[in-house]
C-alpha cells in the first residue's frame, strides 16, 4: 500500500516543487519590497557568528520555530506544564528577537506584514524538504525521518553548547514527578549513553524495561549500553530478552551479533533463531589488509571527521591531518620510516577544534600547501583558511583573505574554475537547524594577491536545498571544470561551466537530478574511457543497511551508492545495479583509488550514522575491470564495525601500498572511535606514483588530467581532492599489476597545455613539472631490507 | 614546561613547584566540571594519589565561563578529592597548548615533558580494544625507562569555544 501511494506521489513531486518555489519567491519578493519601503537594507547572509542572536527577521522566525519545537519536545501533556509552556513561548519569542532593531515608525509599521511573510517562506522552505523526504523515504517512513531529524538537530544544539546537564536535569525532574514514565526514562538513558555514562544508562534502561509497552526497546538500549561498557555477558542476556520479544528487530539482532564478535562467537545460550550471519563482504579479494594505525602513530581517538594527506613541509613525505567534531585537528608528520609524529603543538592549529572537512590547496602558489576547514556541518561554525608558513606552522588568514563563512559548512573544495592559474574555493553549506534558513553555498574567486572575492551570485549558482558534497570535474572535456552538488534530502545539481565565469544548471538534461539523501560525491573515470564519471555517495536508512547485511542483498526500494556513467554527450546513465554497487550503506564519506594495484579504480565507503546506536562497517568495492565491483570488505580483513568519516587513500610510505585511512567516530561526546589505517600486507602489484607541479597552472595541478598507457590499455586520472571529506593527496597512484613497463604518460594541464612523458620507471614515485621535459624521482631507491619508508632524494 | 601560579578552588594558591616538592613528579590535568569524559574518570582521579604515592595530581579548571561556584558544587556533589586550580581566563591552558579536557601532562622532576595527551582510548577495561596511555607512561617513568608513546591526541570538550558565547537553546 505504501509503495503504491509513493508511486502515485512521485510524478507529482516536480510539480509540487515548482509550485513551492513560485510561492517562496513571491513571498520573499513581497517581504523584500516591504522591507525596502520601510527603509531597510536587503538581508545578506551573515558571515559572523550571531553573538546577539538572530540578526534579521528571517533568522528570528526560524529561531522562534526551533525554540517552539524544542519546547514541544520537552513539555509533557499536562495542564500545569502547558500553562508554564505559555510563559516559555513568550520568553522564546523575546530571545528570538535577537539583535533586530526597529528604529523608525515605518519599520514598526512594516513588522506586522513582514512577520507573516517571513513565516510563510519558512513554511514553504520546510515543505520543500518534507516533499523530498516523502520522495526519498516514502510516506510510511516520513514520521521516523521527522523524529530522527528533530532529535539530531535538538541534540546538536544541546551538546555543542554543553547544555546537557540542564537537559539531564529536565528529564530527571520529569521522572521524579512521574516515575512510571518509561518513555522519558529511556530518553534519560539515551542521554547518559551519549555522554559515556553507560552504567547509569543501563540502570535506567533496566528500570524502563519494567513497563511492558517499552520492554523490548529498553532491553535493546540496555544491550547497547552494556556492550559499550564492555559488560558483554549482560549485553547478551539483554539482547536475548529483547529479541525474544521482538524477533523481527534487526537492530537488536545486529548488536547481539556485534557482542558475539567480542566474545569470539555466540555464547551457547543464544538460540539459533536469534543469531545472524554476515551475508555480504566475502567476495574473494586480491589484497589483504591489516590495521597499522597504532603501529605507525595515526590511531587518534575522537569524533573523527575529515582527513587530508599532503606534503606539509616540502620534505617529500606525505603528512596527515585528522580533524574531529569532538576534539581538535591533529597534524601528523611523516618521519620517513613509515611512522608518524604528532606535531600539532606549536603548529598554530591548537585551537582548530570542531572541524569537519579539510581541503588542501596552495592558494598563493608559494610552494607550501595551505588548507581550508569547515566546522560542524550539522549545526554551524566558522570556516577557516590556514596559510602554511613553510616552517611547520600555520596562520589563520580567513579574514584577510576574505573567505569567511559562518554556517553549517560541510565540505569545501579547491578548483581553478577559470583556469587563470590561481586556486578558487567552493564551500558547501548544509542545514544547521530543524527549521533552517538556507545558508548559501559560496564560490570565492582568487584575486591572485592572497585575497578572494565571493562570486556565487554572479556565477549563477542558486541552490535551494542544503548541500553536503561538492565535486569539481570537467565532465564534457571542454577544459573547464564543472560542479556537481550532492544536496542532502533533495535533488542533486550539476552546474556546467560556461567558461566565462558563469554556470548553467544542467542537472535535469544530464539525468543526474534524482533526489536522495546525498552525502559527498566525486568524479573519477572508473571505466577509463576518457570521460569523467560521477560517484554520489548516498546515506541509507538503517533498516535498509541491516537488511543488506542480514539478507545479502538490498531491499527492493533501497537507496544505494550512485555511479553515473558519462555517456560522452552531456548525459549520464545510472549504472549502480549493473556495476554491482547497489548495496545500501549509511555512507558518509567515500573515495576511490586502485588499492589492489590491478589498474582499475576501486571504491572505499565510510559508513554509519549520527545516532549512538548506528554502527556499521566500512566497505571496500573492488573493480574487476570487466564492469563489476565486488564487496570484498571482510575477505580483505576489514573489521565488522565502525563509523567512518574522512575516507582517504594514500601511499603513506611511498612503497606502492595504497593505505585506506578512516577517521572514525560520531558527534556525541561518547561516540568516539579510533582512526584506522588499513595497509596491504604485501605489495599487490606493480605501480607508479606521479606528482605534478604546475608552473603556469596552479601549483597543485588541480584539474589536470592524466592518461597512462601501459600493456595496451590506458588509465585515466583527474587531479582532485577526491570527495572532499577525505582530501586525497594530489599524488596520482597507478596500479600496474604484473606489467613491468609504462609506455607513456599524457598530461593535460589546467589551461589545456599538453605534455607527454616517456621512459617512466615502475615501482617508483616521480615528480613532473609543467612544461619541463622528463621526470625526477621523489624518493631514492630503497634496499630490500627497508620495507617501510624511503629516503628522500636530496 | 611553563610555570603555574593559580588560585585553588577551595582557597590558597598552587604552583607546579609546590606540587613537585617531595614527590617524584606531578600529573597536571586540564579538567572541567562539565566535561563528560572528566566525569567518567572521577574515581580514577580520586584514587590517583593512593595508587601512585610517588606522584601528585593537580587539576586545572580552565574552561571558558566555568565559575568557582560551579566547580565547588561539582566537588561537593561528586565527592572529588583531588586539588583543583582555577585558570579563569584560560591563559595557562593556552601556554600549555591545551584546548581539550581532559588532557594530562607528566613532567620529570626537572619539569621536562615526558608525556602529554589523553588518559586512554575511551574503551572500558574489559574491552579487548582498551588502550591506556597515561598509566604506561607513569609506569615507565617510575621504572626509569623511556616512555614508548610520549604524545597522544586528546579528545572531548573544548576549553574555549564560540558555542559557549552564543545564546543558548535551553535558556
Amino acid at each position: 500500500m505504501g509503495n503504491q501511494v509513493n508511486s502515485i506521489l512521485k510524478p507529482w513531486t516536480r510539480i509540487a516543487e515548482g509550485m513551492l518555489t513560485v510561492v517562496d519567491t513571491a513571498l520573499f519578493a513581497a517581504q523584500s519590497a516591504v522591507g525596502a519601503l520601510a527603509g531597510e537594507e536587503p538581508v545578506k547572509p551573515s558571515t559572523e557568528p550571531p553573538w546577539e542572536g538572530p540578526a534579521n527577521i528571517d533568522e528570528a522566525t526560524a529561531d522562534f520555530a526551533n525554540r517552539l519545537a524544542l519546547l514541544a519536545a520537552l513539555t509533557p501533556l499536562k495542564s500545569g506544564a502547558l500553562v508554564k509552556a505559555g510563559g516559555n513561548i513568550l520568553a522564546a519569542a523575546l530571545q528570538s528577537r535577537g539583535s533586530i532593531e526597529r528604529k523608525t515608525l515605518r519599520q514598526w509599521m512594516a513588522l506586522p506584514i513582514q512577520l507573516p511573510l517571513s513565516f510563510g517562506t519558512l513554511l514553504t522552505q520546510s515543505s520543500f524538504r518534507a516533499l523530498h523526504g516523502v520522495y526519498v523515504v516514502g510516506l510510511e517512513k516520513l514520521p521516523d525521518l521527522f523524529f530522527y531529524a528533530a532529535e539530531l538537530f535538538r541534540d546538536a544544539e544541546i551538546f555543542v553548547t554543553l547544555q546537557y546537564n540542564e537537559y539531564l536535569a529536565l528529564l530527571q525532574n520529569r521522572i521524579a514527578e512521574t516515575p512510571n514514565d518509561a518513555g522519558t526514562r529511556i530518553e534519560l538513558a539515551q542521554t547518559y549513553m551519549k555522554l559515556g555514562c553507560y552504567p547509569e544508562a543501563a540502570r535506567e534502561m533496566t528500570e524502563a524495561a519494567k513497563d511492558r509497552d517499552f520492554r523490548a526497546a529498553a532491553l535493546q538500549g540496555s544491550l547497547i549500553a552494556n556492550f559499550l561498557a564492555a559488560n558483554f555477558s549482560q549485553a547478551v542476556s539483554d539482547g536475548i530478552a529483547s529479541l525474544t520479544l521482538e524477533p523481527s528487530n534487526n537492530r537488536t539482532r545486529f548488536w547481539l551479533w556485534q557482542t558475539a564478535q567480542k566474545l569470539d562467537g555466540y555464547p551457547p545460550e543464544v538460540p539459533p533463531h536469534l543469531r545472524m550471519e554476515m551475508k555480504v563482504g566475502y567476495d574473494p579479494s586480491q589484497v589483504q589488509f591489516e590495521d597499522v594505525a597504532s603501529q605507525i602513530g595515526l590511531d587518534k581517538t575522537s569524533g573523527g571527521r575529515g582527513t587530508a594527506v599532503f606534503d606539509m613541509d616540502g620534505d617529500g613525505y606525505l603528512d596527515v591531518i585528522l580533524s574531529s567534531a569532538m576534539a581538535g585537528c591533529s597534524v601528523y608528520h611523516n618521519n620517513g620510516d613509515g611512522t608518524f609524529r604528532d606535531v600539532t603543538v606549536g603548529s598554530g592549529l591548537e585551537d582548530c577544534v570542531n572541524t569537519f572537512c579539510i581541503t588542501v590547496g596552495d592558494y598563493n602558489n608559494d610552494g607550501w600547501d595551505d588548507f581550508y576547514v569547515t566546522r560542524l556541518g550539522f549545526y554551524a561554525g566558522e570556516s577557516a583558511l590556514y596559510r602554511n608558513n613553510g616552517d611547520g606552522t600555520f596562520t589563520d588568514v580567513t579574514k584577510q583573505a576574505g573567505v569567511q563563512n559562518w554556517g553549517p559548512g560541510f565540505t569545501a573544495e579547491w578548483v581553478d574554475y577559470d583556469c587563470d592559474g590561481n586556486l578558487d574555493l567552493f564551500v558547501s553549506n548544509n542545514a544547521g537547524k530543524f527549521f533552517d534558513r538556507r545558508t548559501p553555498n559560496r564560490l570565492f574567486h582568487n584575486n591572485g594577491d592572497g585575497t578572494f572575492t565571493e562570486v556565487t551570485r554572479e556565477a549563477g549558482m542558486r541552490t535551494p536545498a542544503p548541500t553536503i558534497g561538492c565535486a569539481w570535474g570537467d565532465y564534457n572535456n571542454d577544459g573547464y571544470p564543472d560542479l556537481f552538488l550532492s544536496n542532502g534530502l533533495a535533488r542533486p545539481q550539476l552546474f556546467r561551466n560556461n567558461g566565462d565565469g558563469t554556470f548553467t544548471d544542467v542537472s535535469r538534461e544530464a539525468g543526474v537530478d534524482e533526489p536522495g539523501i546525498g552525502f559527498v560525491a566525486t568524479w573519477c573515470d572508473y571505466d577509463d574511457d576518457g570521460w569523467l564519471d560521477l560517484v554520489q555517495f548516498i546515506w541509507s536508512w538503517e533498516d535498509d543497511m541491516l537488511h543488506n547485511l542480514i539478507h545479502g542483498a538490498p531491499p527492493a526500494n533501497g537507496h544505494s551508492l550512485r555511479i553515473y556513467h558519462n555517456n560522452g554527450d552531456g548525459t549520464f546513465t545510472l549504472r549502480s545495479k549493473e556495476l554491482g554497487v547497489d548495496g545500501c550503506w549509511g555512507t558518509m564519506s567515500g573515495n576511490f583509488g586502485d588499492f589492489n594495484n590491478d589498474g582499475y579504480l576501486d571504491l572505499l565507503l565510510g559508513n554509519g550514522g549520527p545516532r549512538m546506536d548506528r554502527i556499521e562497517p566500512s566497505v571496500i568495492l573492488e573493480n574487476d575491470g570487466n564492469g563489476k565491483f565486488h564487496n570484498v570488505t571482510f575477505a580483505a580483513g576489514l573489521p565488522f564495525t565502525g563509523k567512518g568519516h574522512g575516507a582517504n587513500m594514500a601511499d603513506l610510505a611511498g612503497d606502492g601500498r595504497l593505505c585506506l585511512i578512516m577517521a572514525s567516530g560520531g558527534f556525541y561526546p561518547a561516540d568516539l572511535l579510533t582512526a584506522s589505517v588499513f595497509r596491504p600486507k604485501s605489495l599487490p602489484g606493480n605501480y607508479l606514483n606521479v606528482r605534478l607541479v604546475g608552473t603556469r597552472s596552479n601549483r597543485n595541478a588541480i584539474g589536470a588530467r592524466l592518461k597512462l598507457n601501459a600493456a595496451g590499455r590506458s588509465q585515466h586520472r583527474l587531479v582532485s581532492g577526491g570527495s572532499g571529506f577525505g582530501c586525497l593527496p594530489y599524488e596520482q597512484h597507478f596500479g600496474l599489476g604484473k606489467t613491468d613497463r609504462v609506455d607513456s604518460l599524457e598530461i593535460v594541464w589546467p589551461g589545456c597545455l599538453k605534455q607527454q612523458i616517456q621512459d617512466l620507471p615502475i615501482n617508483n614515485t616521480v615528480r613532473i613539472v609543467e612544461g619541463v621535459a622528463g621526470w625526477e624521482e621523489v624518493y631514492k631507491k630503497r634496499s630490500s631490507a627497508a620495507p617501510l619508508g624511503c629516503e628522500l632524494l636530496k | 614546561m611553563p610555570g603555574i601560579a593559580l588560585p585553588g578552588v577551595v582557597g590558597g594558591m598552587g604552583s607546579l613547584q609546590m606540587f613537585l616538592d617531595g614527590k617524584k613528579s606531578v600529573v597536571v590535568l586540564f579538567w572541567s566540571e562539565t566535561c563528560s569524559h572528566c566525569l567518567r574518570c572521577d574515581s580514577y582521579f580520586n584514587e590517583f594519589t593512593e595508587n601512585h604515592p610517588e606522584l601528585r595530581l593537580a587539576a586545572i579548571a580552565a574552561r571558558q565561563g566555568e565559575t568557582i561556584a560551579q566547580i565547588r558544587s561539582a566537588i561537593s556533589e561528586r565527592k572529588l578529592r583531588f586539588p583543583i586550580l582555577h585558570d579563569r581566563d584560560g591563559k595557562v591552558a593556552i601556554k600549555w597548548y591545551t584546548q581539550q579536557t581532559p588532557r594530562v601532562f607528566l613532567p620529570d622532576p626537572a619539569r621536562r615533558l615526558l608525556y602529554r595527551g589523553a588518559i586512554d582510548n575511551f574503551r572500558f577495561a574489559a574491552d579487548p580494544e582498551y588502550q591506556p596511555y597515561l598509566e604506561p607512561a607513569i609506569q615507565a617513568f617510575l621504572a626509569g625507562k623511556p616512555i614508548e608513546r610520549p604524545e597522544v591526541a586528546s579528545f572531548c570538550c573544548a576549553i574555549q569555544s564560540v558555542y559557549y558565547l552564543l545564546p543558548k537553546a535551553l535558556s
